[in-house]
């Protein structure tokens, strides 16, 4: 056990620094962050004093180097369009993109859960077709779109909710929404399958053998069961969300992680996109490794598998 | 699972080849949107009635004919250009099919392809190409897709080599989880046996075993695809204009929502809902008929 | 992300006297008011909360003007937090502010400034010369090695007193100075020194009608009025700038009652701010004019060699019609390549569209129908104005291809001298026409594809010219030969639009001549205040 975590750690840490070349390397091809700090036809001296300013006049290989030892340091540079360190405007977001996440999963599984058992307990009727064709429009809609959408009828039309920003709950219920419709088709099927897979276990049809009640058999018996896996894809969907939030932070103005990284791709901010996607990709690592080392406890042979 | 597995295999074995086109839950209606998009597709030209790139700007924002206003010259209205709607929306079931389809071709080739190697050659060919598919499952996909547009420049083509590469690794782990308990099947063991080369038992002996979890995968993605290329679109970097594909109408058009020309969102966004629904419900369909396995994507 | 291309800020237009009075720049400024507040004055006090739903995101890198970039928005917030020595005021474009006269030596190697009394900072501390002088030497933003280079030095005489002395005479000091850098922004010495460059950008301090209360980045700036103003005490006591990426979003939000002014509301929300009681609209025009270039009018194969062709094309943009419809009319249509609001800026003959002349001009050129013309290059932002002018070029039989490119790879594209056919570009950099042409036109340039060997010559001529109606005289003839041999086909001057709303009396849009945001802030009313 103890071997396979320390395997999973190393496989981890190499996916990082993979990451971290990737998206140093990638960045830097996107073109020259001057470009957007000055008006086309600034002078040659003001563009080279920018490109002095933030060390891109150094080799490449330079550039990798020292920004791989700061961060080692706990230090992701300095952002080129704010002026201020990374790490702080990343903290001053992430609470945003956390709550945010947080009460989109909430609709998330809302929407997910009871559909994909109605999907699985009553195939064909009428609430399963219902119930599946609403979580799947939540992924056939490009959520700017439902965003819009949204602030156009209870903003505009309704007045009942702020059109944007952030600060209270009723300015979180659209983007929430927008945000966790998209993952609820997901997180159904997942529920519909892995409740048949636990309905047709041996347990269950004792269960009814024993002639309890078809509710009690479903609500309390399989649903503890089935609700294991969606948990985690739940967890691991939570960490996806403050990543994929662009769009909807975009149309509400909401202040997250995602639109700090929209912005950074924009301005060619390259320690904002390189400190967002490392942290971020850390997150997704640091969860599919709990994930892994949870089912290895929970199942020994995965231990033997790579 | 074992019981809705042997009922579907039952259902497969029955006398009549055809006969689950008569089941219940056989997806009919999705395949006939996907089938009149594509048909749509093919004879865009011949069916729009005017050109979907040059418009007037004297006609613009001319409402659908049943509206006050609207003419029978635009059936679906103009847009901000003064563009026929209706021609660029059947223009544009081109331009998404051919995305969409070729994204996850691509993706799918690219991903099956190193899922299969991955997995059948392990030792470093393994770790390598798992480590990146690790790290490019951890870069946010839409920013990462910014980068290469912005490295590429936007055109059709490259919007299909930007979504391919973000969306291939999706491919490549699960073709390669695939060919990890293959490798150990009796088949395989006795074409080693036989003396088959490595490339010869992948392609004769693996490759068919995973094509159907890859078309699984492949119906679900297009969907993914479809949106991502919409959202690509609202952040800037999508199918350039005028090229008229069905996400680039709905963020030129978002502008108009707020106005009243809702005719604008409204059409390419039903336009896109079906698609996407069609390729999920059919999705939904083969994951349970063809690859039982698959049931948790 | 288009933020730094809604227009440049305002540039001197004709030469206003070296010397003013006292009495002079009072008169002025009173003139500049009477003719800007039409709504009735205000009561003394600061009264309620503006907000201002803006379309970028706001760095601190703004709070500081010793780091002004050469873009204009970091003006949004500098008009509010600092104050100059000279800045474009509305009327006056250099208007006196911290310093309240200026003088110049007739040899063009010394410039005065005499201080304006009784001036202070948010804390209290009176604006002195000690900080004239430490600001210039701490300027690092754009244009701060120009500066450096031809200034030798500055004394102080005393706290009221500054003299710049300058190694050569450099006719553009006062442009630079005022308006084209930071450098003449005023920062508290005690203070910088005393909290550090980023312990500025956490709580600047300046001379602006508007103190510094919180910042969030990426969500708002909160600021309150500075009572003791020098101008005037600023009409609204609190101004909050909120951030709203998404341009309908804004529009919600002023419909709502959420912002009281959204900047940029663009063709169609525009339209629907226009339509809405209450809600008003106000477009004022910034100074990056949009042209057609044609990178090939060097080469002697190409279509384009032909001055015939390029006027043809000139005379095929429908200006008027796509001005309707793309920005309601507001914009300026234009027949020059640089900016009419700049020192030297000649007037051209107005554009215009006559799409048979162009057919028949194209026919006399050796193409009766037409021909193909490759790709139409443009930055992505603006790729509805490329494709309403593409149509035009269709409709006479310049058959071209939109190719819109992202605003990245489009000028580096075109700074590398990458892009054939036809360009659509534009600037709103700083400087004056003599800087513009440096870029755009002379041999050398960044975004010069090729060069005309008169045009460097008068170039060279001007840079040396000391006496100012002679060096008008050679900027005229230089932008009447851009002109004459159709070296850009003008389109328009971008009108920045933006709603207002009800709550507001006095929004300050256009106050100061090619400047796009509200500004000055101390002029914004809201009504019953």
């Amino acid at each position: 056990m103890k071997q396979f975590i320390i395997r999973r750690l190393g496989y981890s840490l190499i996916s990082l620094i993979v990451l971290s070349l990737t998206i140093f390397f990638f960045v830097r091809v996107t073109g020259d962050p001057a470009t957007l700090l000055v008006e086309p036809g600034a002078s040659e001296a003001d563009i080279a004093a920018i490109h002095h300013q933030f060390g891109l006049d150094r080799p490449l290989v330079v550039q990798y180097l020292l920004f791989m030892a700061n961060l080692a340091r706990g230090d992701l540079g300095q952002s080129f369009y704010y002026q201020m360190p990374v790490s702080e405007l990343y903290l001053s977001r992430l609470p945003n993109s956390l709550l945010l996440a947080a009460v989109a999963m909430s609709f998330s599984l809302l929407i997910g859960i009871p559909t994909g058992i109605l999907a699985a307990v009553r195939v064909g009727s009428f609430w399963d077709s219902a119930g599946k064709l609403f979580a799947l429009l939540g992924l056939s809609l490009p959520s700017f779109f439902v965003g819009l959408l949204m602030i156009l009828f209870f903003s505009v039309y309704l007045g009942w909710l702020p059109s944007s920003g952030s600060g209270t709950a009723l300015h979180l219920i659209m983007p929430a929404f927008a945000l966790g419709w998209y993952f609820a088709a997901a997180h159904m099927r997942l529920m519909r399958s892995s409740m048949l897979e636990v309905l047709g276990s041996e347990y269950i049809k004792l269960a009814r053998l024993k002639g309890l009640p078809q509710a009690l058999v479903i609500g309390k018996h399989a649903l503890k069961n089935a609700l294991t896996p969606v948990l985690t894809l739940a967890g691991i969907n939570l960490v996806l969300m403050i990543n994929v939030a662009v769009i909807v932070e975009t149309v509400f103005a909401w202040p997250g992680v995602g639109r700090l990284l929209y912005e950074g791709v924009s301005f060619r901010d390259f320690p904002v996109v390189q400190g967002v996607v490392i942290l971020g990709g850390a997150m997704i690592v640091v969860v599919n490794l709990l994930v892994d080392i949870l089912y290895a406890v929970i199942d020994p042979r995965i231990r033997l598998e790579t | 699972m074992s019981t809705t597995t042997e009922t579907s295999l039952l259902a497969a074995q029955l006398p009549s080849r055809f006969s689950f086109v008569r089941s219940r839950d056989f997806p009919l209606i999705p395949l006939l949107i996907l089938g009149i998009i594509a048909f749509v597709a093919v004879f865009a030209d011949l069916l729009a009635p005017h050109d979907p790139q040059v418009g007037s700007l004297a006609a613009r924002f001319h409402p659908p004919f049943w509206l006050a206003g609207g003419s029978t010259d635009y059936l679906l209205g103009t847009d901000q250009l003064g563009r026929d709607v209706l021609s660029r929306l059947i223009f544009g079931a081109r331009v998404s099919m051919v995305v969409g389809f070729t994204a996850v071709i691509f993706a799918g080739v690219v991903g099956t392809t190193l899922g299969i190697i991955s997995g059948y050659l392990g030792g470093w060919v393994d770790q390598v190409i798992m480590r990146v598919v690790d790290a490019w499952l951890a870069l946010p996909a839409l920013s990462f897709a910014i980068f290469l547009a912005a490295i590429v420049g936007p055109s059709e083509m490259n919007i299909v080599i930007i979504l391919g590469l973000v969306f291939w690794t999706r491919y490549a782990r699960i073709v390669r989880g695939e060919v990890l308990s293959l490798k150990e099947r009796e088949f395989v063991r006795l074409a080693i046996v036989a003396g088959c080369s490595k490339w010869t038992i992948m392609r004769r002996h693996i490759l068919p075993n995973v094509v159907n979890s890859a078309i699984v995968l492949a119906s679900l993605m297009l969907g993914v695809v479809i949106i991502a290329e919409a959202s690509l679109s609202f952040l800037g970097v999508g199918v350039p204009p005028p090229k008229p594909a069905w996400g680039v109408m709905l963020s030129d058009g978002k502008q108009g929502l707020m106005v009243g020309y809702w005719w604008l969102t409204v059409f390419p966004g039903c336009c896109i809902m079906l698609m996407v629904l069609s390729s999920n419900l059919l999705g939904d369909w083969l994951r349970v008929k063809l690859d039982p396995q698959l049931r948790q994507l | 992300m288009t933020a730094s291309f809604d227009g440049g800020p305002t540039n001197p237009r004709r030469g206003r006297p070296l010397r003013a009075t006292r009495r002079d720049v009072l008169g002025l400024a009173a003139l500049g008011l009477a003719g800007a507040t039409a709504t009735p004055v205000h009561a003394a006090a600061p009264a309620g909360q503006l907000t201002i739903g803006v379309h970028i995101s706001l760095a601190p890198t703004w709070f500081d003007p010793a780091e002004t970039a050469g873009i204009i928005t970091p003006f949004l917030v500098m008009y509010a937090l600092h104050d100059a020595m000279l800045k474009p005021l509305p009327g006056q474009n250099p208007g006196p502010c911290l310093a309240e006269s200026w003088t110049a030596s007739p040899d063009g190697l010394t410039y005065d400034f005499v201080l304006r009394p009784g001036v202070t900072f948010h804390n209290g501390d009176p604006v002195t010369a000690e900080d004239v002088k430490f600001s210039f030497e701490r300027y690092r933003g754009t244009e701060h090695a120009t500066m450096k280079e031809r200034v030798a030095s500055v004394d102080i005489a005393d706290p009221r007193h500054v003299r710049f002395n300058l190694k050569a005479p450099w006719p553009d000091f006062v442009t630079f100075y005022s308006s084209a850098t930071g450098a003449g922004w005023i920062v508290p010495k005690q203070y910088v020194e005393k909290v550090g460059d980023d312990g500025f950008k956490r709580a600047p301090i300046g001379a602006g009608p508007y103190k510094f209360v919180s910042f969030t980045p990426g969500v708002e700036l909160v600021l309150e009025a500075h009572d003791q103003y020098w101008r005037k005490t600023p009409g609204v006591k609190r101004i909050v700038m909120r951030v709203i990426p998404d341009e309908s979003t804004r529009l919600a939000a002023l419909k709502r009652g959420e912002v009281d002014i959204a900047l940029s509301i663009r063709a169609e929300l525009a339209e629907e701010v226009q339509r809405t009681p209450g809600l008003t609209l106000q477009a004022p025009v910034g100074s990056a004019p949009y042209w057609m270039y044609f990178p090939e009018q060097w080469d002697p194969k190409s279509p384009w060699h032909d001055v015939r062709v390029r006027r043809a094309a000139a005379l095929a943009i429908d200006g008027k019609t796509i001005n309707q419809a793309l920005t309601l009319g507001f914009s300026h249509l234009t027949n020059s390549a640089f900016p009419e609001n700049f020192e030297y800026y000649w007037q051209p003959p107005p554009p215009v569209y006559d799409p048979e002349q162009a057919r028949h001009i194209l026919a006399e050129a050796g193409f009766p129908s037409g021909f193909d013309a490759g790709s139409y290059t443009c930055d992505i932002a603006y790729a509805n104005l490329g494709e309403a002018v593409l149509n035009n070029l269709v409709a006479v039989g310049i058959r071209a291809r939109l190719r819109p490119l992202e605003r990245v790879s489009f000028f580096a594209g075109f700074g590398d001298k990458k892009f054939r056919n036809i360009i659509q570009g534009a600037s709103g950099a700083f400087g004056n026409l003599a800087t513009r042409l440096e870029a755009f036109v002379v041999k050398g340039g960044t975004y010069a594809y090729g060069n005309y060997p008169e045009l460097d010559e008068l170039f060279a001529r001007q840079a040396t010219e000391l006496d100012r109606a002679k060096r008008e005289e050679l900027l005229f003839k230089m932008q009447q030969i851009v002109h004459e041999k159709a070296i850009y086909a003008p389109i328009w001057q971008l009108a920045f639009i933006c709603g207002v709303g009800p709550r507001v009396a006095q929004s300050s849009f256009g106050l100061i001549k090619g400047f796009v945001y509200p500004a000055p802030y101390e002029e914004l009313t809201l009504k019953g205040a």
